[in-house]
């Protein structure tokens, strides 16, 4: 299931560069799909309510209303994105056995990110592996 | 100025790298790139309150339709810091649909693996239409909206955020003060403040 998921992601994102591919948007990428799929419905119902979690329940107050591309589209970016930033908020707890023990170092270091996209998927715990991929950090690797 | 493009991201480590990097596709990693690079060692003296109060004190210091004496923050000119261009609707802090990308890219740049556990500085600028004391707090009320769709729904933490609402006292174009380039934000890495321990907690940095 996993690898189909990969594998759907890869040829959604295309050239999904290195080892991995990202399972969640960039917060760039999900936040302009609302603004281009919603631009008209933002229009009539959620007119100058600020980006922030007041648009966030504006959605919700008015998804009944709302265009099918547009609640389709809003549903899929708020799980992105919700994903995501959870990914990036726990992974240091999720994945700091399998950082100390197979990159040897601790957790926000540069060079952890290229230690963990370096590994093979199967060396890591499989929730771990996942929060890494949600992360979106294996895509957007650290260049200097 | 047109709103054309959607980003307009410079160094400024001197005032006259304006070779700004206007694109379609925000390319985010490169902002976290230029947003790490890190800055002076030392903790930030100047707190968000010691600045607001220094944007009010020149309004007052320096009276008139405009800026006659341009602000500075010399503590602020060692740091590695962007420029980006958000625009709000007229009068107004909600910001356009056109820069939700742009507000995207911020969030994906402030997550990146570099800028863990780094505060920022999220420093608003208007033109000078409108009076200066509006405009500090136009571009106060401005800086705040973008904190807090950062926040919610794109998970950054709080606590590494500070909104300072500059007004027209940092004018970019002087000769120019209605310019469309004065309107900016201008985000500024002020140096670590979150460590994370072996089991990846996070806490203060000593």
């Amino acid at each position: 299931m996993r690898r189909t998921s990969v594998l759907l992601a890869l040829a959604i994102f295309g050239g999904g560069i290195g080892t991995a591919a990202a399972q969640t948007m960039s917060y760039a990428e999900a936040i302009s799909q609302v603004s281009t799929v919603c631009r008209n419905d933002i229009a009539r119902f959620c007119r100058g309510v600020p980006l922030g979690p007041r648009l966030r329940a504006c959605f919700d107050a008015n998804e009944a209303r709302m265009s099918p591309q547009c609640r389709q589209t809003a549903q899929t970016v708020y799980a992105s994105i919700t994903r995501r930033a959870a990914a990036q908020r726990d992974i240091g707890e999720v994945c700091s056995a399998d950082i100390m023990r197979l990159c040897g170092t601790s957790f926000a270091d540069a060079n952890l990110v290229e230690c963990m996209a370096g590994l093979a998927p199967q060396a890591m715990s499989p929730r771990c592996y996942q929060t890494f991929m949600d992360t979106g950090w294996a895509t957007e690797r650290t260049r200097r | 100025m047109k709103f054309s493009h959607i980003l307009a991201a410079a160094l400024v480590a001197s005032a006259a790298a304006t070779a700004a990097l206007a694109q379609q596709g925000i390319n985010s990693s490169q902002m976290a790139t230029s947003l790490a690079g890190v800055s002076r060692s030392g903790k930030l003296s100047l707190t968000g309150a010691q600045m607001r109060q220094a944007v009010l004190d020149n309004i007052r210091n320096y009276p008139g339709a405009l800026p006659s004496h341009p602000l500075s923050f010399p503590e602020l000119e060692g740091l590695t810091q962007i420029v980006v261009e958000v625009d709000f609707d007229f009068n107004s802090d909600v910001i356009k649909l056109s820069s939700y990308r742009t507000v995207g890219a911020i969030a994906d740049a402030l997550h990146h693996p570099l800028l863990l556990g780094y505060g920022f500085l999220v420093i608003g600028h208007t033109d000078s239409v409108g009076g200066r004391a509006y405009n500090v707090g136009l571009s106060q009320r401005r800086a705040e909206a973008i904190r807090t769709a950062l926040i919610d729904p794109f998970g950054v933490n709080p606590a590494v955020l500070e909104a300072v609402g500059m007004g027209e006292e940092q004018l970019r174009d002087p000769a120019h003060p209605t310019s469309g380039v004065n309107r900016r934000v201008q985000l500024v890495n002020v140096g670590k403040k979150f460590c994370f321990g072996r089991s990846g907690e996070q806490f203060v940095c000593p």
